[in-house]
């Protein structure tokens, strides 16, 4: 007989389970139906989860990563640092998004609310939107001239968005006077607080009808569910000791490579993950709080074990995560963090690269492994800013089965693209380009996914752009002979031809009338050998034109190259 | 009085279901024959030839047929489409490979690149521009144009989507690219994206444009087979194709759009719901049609079906009016298991029907959701089909145990909770499409059909607060009896985005110019005036929201007060569904609607006489909610039209059971639905 929580019985926790998924669901639909940024709404960069009292999550929407695994972090750093339980009302609305209160970057606001039953508190329900602006130095907050975190925008410390049921209107207008696109983010927070409205209700209703017992009892064995499938997906790994160093480029202000390593130790259904060794953190906006990191690291374990461990806090339990203060992955107040998925993404990189090695068929190649976001302001002829805000993607590594996706988003995030036609109707670019890049997926048995080509010209006046980019030196690795994927790259070409390489991380750069902007996305790394390539992918590849004879001839062979595209 | 004879058929893969209406009678049969997926219209022929030998009317005198058919859809699933080409604007040849490039499997490590429709060497671009005020920025570049013709040509290219930016905003290069082509390559299917789908969102615009041009060929075959057959043997039939709008349509257009079949498969059942909510009374209906392998969940309110703008076939957007339908993959064969986790699960594997639930005794051997109502007792082992399956209990008993022993539990603790659990998943999957449109279970009946629901609707709509359940007459046919009550609809519409006020005038226009295209269309029928319907609809959103709401522009009003009407009617449906508005917020309008009405003559149909018996002459042990209890079973028509059955009873009939609680009664209406209501105290 499994052993099981005291207190539930196993029909009636699947049950109560399939209904906190679905109050996720019913969140999740709210937001996204009500909100109104581009950031929302066609990007999806939000995500809903619901949480026990003490804050762990336990039923979170299929969205994103590096927010689910976040939230939880957030609320009990709220509860124990913040406004513990007992002082939570009914009709509260806590919101934060204060990188060293628990929150991520300072663009992703967060919201909670409890829910009451007969006067207990039984479950907190909680969203996440990365909202479009939240002023700072560079329009779409992400300012790689930062130094410190006051310099990305207005921070929220965890306080009453709500109380009771009234919404704090001085705090809501306060922050809508930092921000450089009021209307979006009033609709956006006020999706989010309405959706936190229909999770109560969904929480409660369930709450009633079996009783806050048997909500508590319930949350318990979904953790400890979870923790037990985690634990089973670790003992059948083989024990042993694995390091990883992964580079990234540079922190946008200096040109020092940062050093990312990681020693995992995995015995029996436990492991730890010690990052001593890492950089110290840096001057530039892409350090990363223990929040973040651990983010990173918990999806990394997750995506490996496989399975499907319903993903919530009681996966953690059996991780340990060793963070060297004042470092790249522990940075301490006041460091900028804007830009954090420049280095998380690559947290995620190194913890597979490492996995890698203990087990080497189940990893797949890197991936492109940076959220290519980029924010261009312009302002209208009556004065008025705008902000077009977007989010790119690259290629998947290839892997033991079969090559890497192409252009598909992957590892921490999850995002959808913004279709030219809506950003056209909104904004003064034209869109020149948007296509698949020949040749990006490195080479290999089985070969990376391709990066994209995204391209646009500037029709306003004028306009400043910011980027938070990567992989402009070093490329997506390939694993077991196969070879790095494409790097990235940005450039500006001028009404007159010329041409301006733009570097990886910039806020503020001027714009003008004419420019054209090209953003290249970097292809996934290979896997395995290239000379054990099969002819007819090669064939295919060829025919498809996702590469080119010359690099064909040059990577597989010459027999392959000269073989005519059909 | 003239023989007049009205015939629905629906094709499905095993069976093609036939109902016959005698207009002047209002008799209705049905007949079941075998379908014959190699060319259907031949077991459809065959089927009508039968039914007029056993019912007796001449073939002469069958003046409709609907039809509805899965030919389109079948093409798509099995990809056996002719070599389709993409010509869009230069430098945006990828937009069919990429997507929008989200996933859903969200801790995925490594997942098989999705299967474009169109492959990428044949995604041509043009030199062109329009901008998104329908302004031309780039003229078109026709020498490139014919240069694609060549490449097309050499390609053996069969059919041709023509999807432009922006040519929803201004079709002039489209149609342009179209008349080169289509005088070049005058064997090619060609479909302009600004025809099929003139909306903004370029990949779903494309996407839908690809299918609708590489189904032409196959669906132009067909209805070209099919009138030639029909011409000799049904000489006074009009013949219509069921659309997934709900609607039919006449073969010409089904033809030339036949993207517009795709989702047509739930069009019967939703059609049906939608005629029962007439006949009974019941203004809001949730049907849900659970069947071996999924549960399939649609709505309809205030008498109307509730329909949507997209959906997806093999996970490729199709951007066209259809019926909203929310399927999750529960059914009979749904497999229970124990994860590592000690949780009780249930799907989404399936046992299908090879080799079936454990009870079929074909070597199954995974206790599944119809195994567990075998051991409750809710399904009986010798009446199963009508006897023609019998069912064994000890093989489902058995198939339980490995789970009994894992979660420490009785095989009838096992059983019960599997139902348990399969009932709070459709609960669930219930509650979240009435959800997502903002309303409450609690007003609606819910709607049973499909073999494997009965078994489980009552304690399904316990679960949502619903106190009404509908078991219809006619279940095993009930999409062929909803066809039969089908309109020709036409759906047109136009973007045009922009601050509602503002926009009035321009609308008023494009109203015009819609109105002019459906009265054609309607006419190509051979829709009378008198039965033409015309209604009205706006997308609106706050400016700059996400998503629009469908708002009724009732008369088509572009006036000052029409405009403050629909305005009002925005804010209002924005309260419903999302719990608040914001009236200082402006309003948009994203695109105008119109859907063109043929009515066909609703004939009324006569109801046989209920039977006034209502006593069981058997019973049996069934699991309810504490055990098990001796239960009263009754067959079907067994049950008054006036004195109530109470539960706990189970009703069989030839193809399905029902259980009916305690704490319910069930009674026989007149058009021959049976109804289960809740007992107000329980």
């Amino acid at each position: 007989m499994t052993d099981l929580t005291p207190g539930i019985d196993p029909i009636r926790l699947e049950v109560i389970r399939n209904a906190l998924v679905a109050a996720s669901e019913e969140m999740s639909i709210t937001i996204w139906r009500t909100s109104r940024s581009t950031v929302v709404r066609e990007i999806l960069d939000f995500s809903t989860a619901v949480f026990d009292a003490q804050g762990n999550n336990i039923a979170q929407s299929a969205r994103i990563p590096v927010h689910l695994n976040s939230m939880s972090d957030c609320l009990r750093t709220i509860l124990d640092r913040f406004i513990p339980l007992e002082e939570w009302q009914d009709g509260d609305v806590i919101v934060t998004n204060d990188p060293y209160s628990g929150g991520q970057h300072l663009s992703d606001i967060q919201t909670f609310r409890p829910v009451f039953v007969d006067g207990r508190r039984v479950a907190i329900v909680g969203t996440l939107c990365h909202h479009v602006d939240v002023g700072g130095g560079a329009a779409g907050s992400f300012f790689a001239a930062a130094t410190e975190v006051f310099q990305e925008g207005i921070r929220i410390p965890p306080l009453r968005l709500a109380e009771k049921g009234v919404l704090n209107r001085g705090v809501f207008e306060m922050l809508l006077h930092n921000v450089r696109q009021p209307d979006e983010t009033r609709g956006d927070l006020n999706a989010q607080i309405a959706a936190l409205g229909i999770g109560e209700r969904a929480v409660a209703r369930m709450a009633r009808k079996y009783g806050a017992e048997a909500l508590t009892a319930a949350m318990a064995a979904i953790l400890d569910g979870s923790e037990k499938m985690m634990r089973a997906g670790l003992a059948a790994l083989p024990d042993g000791e694995a390091s990883f160093v992964e580079l990234v480029d540079d922190d946008g202000q200096s040109d020092k490579p940062i050093r990312l390593e990681v020693k995992i130790t995995k015995k029996g259904e436990a492991i730890t993950l010690d990052f001593a060794g890492s950089s110290p953190q840096v001057s530039g906006p892409v350090n990363n709080t223990p929040a973040m990191t651990c983010s990173a690291v918990y999806y990394a374990l997750l995506a490996a074990l496989g399975g499907d461990i319903p993903a919530n806090s009681g996966c953690y339990r059996p991780v340990t995560v060793k963070l060297p203060e004042g470092s790249i992955v522990n940075a301490s107040f006041p460091a900028p963090v804007a830009g954090r998925m420049v280095v998380n993404h690559r947290i995620a990189i190194a913890v597979f690269g490492a996995l890698a090695e203990i087990a080497p068929t189940r990893i797949p190649a890197a991936y492109y492994a940076i959220s290519y976001v980029y924010a261009l302001q312009t302002r209208t002829p009556q004065g008025k800013g705008r902000v077009y805000f977007d989010i790119e993607v690259g290629g998947w590594g290839g892997h033991a089965g079969g090559d890497g996706a192409s252009a598909l988003s992957c590892g921490l995030h999850n995002n959808t693209n913004a279709p030219i036609e809506m950003v056209e109707a909104k904004y003064p670019v034209t869109f020149m380009r948007y296509g698949l890049i020949p040749d990006s997926g490195g080479a290999g048995e089985f070969r990376g996914g391709l990066g994209l080509v995204r391209e646009w010209r500037l029709d306003a006046d004028m306009g400043t752009l910011s980027a938070h980019f990567e992989r402009f030196r070093f490329p997506p690795h390939g694993v077991h002979g196969g070879g790095p994927g494409s790097l990235s790259s940005m450039t500006v070409t001028h009404p007159d031809g010329s041409r301006t390489a733009l570097r990886s991380k910039i806020s503020g750069i001027p714009l003008k009338q004419g420019d054209v902007v090209t953003v290249a996305t970097s292809g996934g790394g290979g896997f395995g050998d290239p000379a054990k390539r099969d002819p007819a992918r090669i064939a295919h590849d060829l025919a498809e034109g996702l590469v080119t004879p010359e690099q064909a001839a040059r990577l597989y062979g010459a027999a392959a190259g000269t073989e005519k595209a059909a | 009085m003239e023989p007049d004879i009205r015939i629905a058929v629906d094709i499905g893969g095993t069976f093609t279901d036939i109902e016959i209406l005698d207009a002047n009678s209002g008799a209705i049969h049905q007949i079941k024959t075998p379908s014959t997926p190699a060319d259907p219209s031949i077991g459809l022929l065959t089927g009508i030839k039968q039914a007029s030998e056993r019912f007796g009317f001449p073939l002469e005198a069958v003046q409709y047929l609907l039809h509805g058919t899965t030919i389109a859809t079948n093409a798509v699933l099995e990809r056996k489409l002719p070599l389709g080409a993409v010509v869009t604007t230069a430098g945006f040849e990828d937009v069919m490979q990429i997507g929008r490039h989200g996933r859903s499997d969200v801790y995925a490590i490594t997942l098989a690149q999705p299967q474009p429709l169109v492959a990428r060497r044949l995604c041509f671009g043009v030199t062109e521009r329009v901008n998104a005020a329908g302004e031309i920025a780039v003229p078109l570049d026709e020498e490139g144009v014919r240069r694609v013709a060549t490449e097309l040509a050499e390609a053996g290219v069969k059919s041709v989507a023509i999807c432009l930016l922006h040519a929803y905003a201004n079709p002039a290069h489209e149609q342009r690219v179209g008349a080169i082509l289509a005088e070049l390559l005058p064997d090619a299917a060609i479909t302009l994206a600004s025809d099929i789908s003139p909306e903004i969102r370029e990949y779903e615009r494309m996407s839908t444009t690809a299918l609708n041009a590489m189904l032409v060929p196959i669906v132009q075959r067909y209805t070209d087979r099919l009138a030639g057959r029909l011409k000799d043997e049904l000489p006074e039939a009009q013949v219509y194709l069921v659309q997934s709008n709900g609607g039919v349509s006449g073969l010409a257009k089904a033809g030339r759009e036949p993207a517009r079949l795709l989702l047509s498969g739930p069009s019967g059942g939703a059609a049906a719901a939608k005629r029962l909510a007439a006949e009974l009374g019941e203004a809001n209906l949730v049907a849900v049609d659970m069947g071996g392998t999924s549960f399939d969940i649609s709505v309809v309110h205030e008498g109307e079906v509730a329909m949507v703008n997209e959906g997806e076939v093999d996970g490729l957007p199709v951007r066209l009016p259809m019926i909203e339908m929310r399927t999750i993959g529960a059914g009979g064969g749904s497999i229970a298991w124990v994860d590592e986790g000690g949780r009780l699960r249930i799907g989404p594997h399936s046992a299908g029907a090879d080799p079936g639930p454990a009870c079929y005794g074909k070597g199954g051997t995974q206790f599944t959701v119809t195994d567990a109502n075998l051991v409750l007792g809710r399904l009986d082992g010798e009446s199963f089909m009508g006897g023609a399956m019998p069912l064994d209990r000890e093989a489902a008993r058995k198939a339980a145990e490995p789970i009994a022993a894992k979660l420490g539990l009785s095989v009838d603790q096992v059983a019960a909770g599997v139902i348990d659990v399969a009932n709070s998943a459709l609960a669930t999957a219930t509650r979240l499409s009435l959800f997502e449109k903002g309303m409450d279970p609690e007003d609606f009946a819910l709607l049973s059909f499909g073999g494997a629901g009965g078994v489980h609707a009552c304690e399904v709509a316990d679960e949502l607060g619903i106190r009404r359940v509908v078991f219809p007459a006619h279940a095993s046919t009930l999409s062929a009896w909803g066809i039969l009550w089908s309109d020709i609809a036409h759906d047109l519409s136009a973007t045009q985005i922009g601050l509602l006020d503002a926009m009035a005038p321009a609308l008023a226009e494009t109203g015009k110019r819609l109105v002019a295209e459906a009265r054609t269309l309607l006419a190509e029928d051979g829709v009378p005036e008198a039965a033409q319907r015309f209604e009205w609809a706006l997308d609106l959103r706050y400016a700059g929201q996400a998503f629009d709401l469908r708002v009724p522009l009732e008369g088509a009003d572009f006036s000052a007060s029409g405009v403050a009407k629909a305005t009002a009617a925005f804010h209002a449906l924005h309260r419903q569904r999302f719990s608040y508005d914001e009236p200082s917020v402006p309003v948009e309008v994203v695109a105008l609607r119109l859907k063109a009405v043929g009515g066909l003559a609703k004939p009324v149909p006569a109801h046989s006489e209920a039977t006034e018996a209502g006593h069981s002459a058997q019973q049996r042990p069934v699991h309810g909610r504490s055990g098990f209890v001796p239960t009263p079973v009754l067959a079907r028509e067994a049950v008054s039209a006036s004195k109530p059955v109470a539960g706990p009873a189970i009703v069989e009939e030839a193809y399905t059971s029902i259980y009916l609680p305690a704490g319910w009664t069930i009674l026989t209406h007149a058009s021959g639905a049976l109804i289960a209501d809740r007992l107000a105290s329980h």
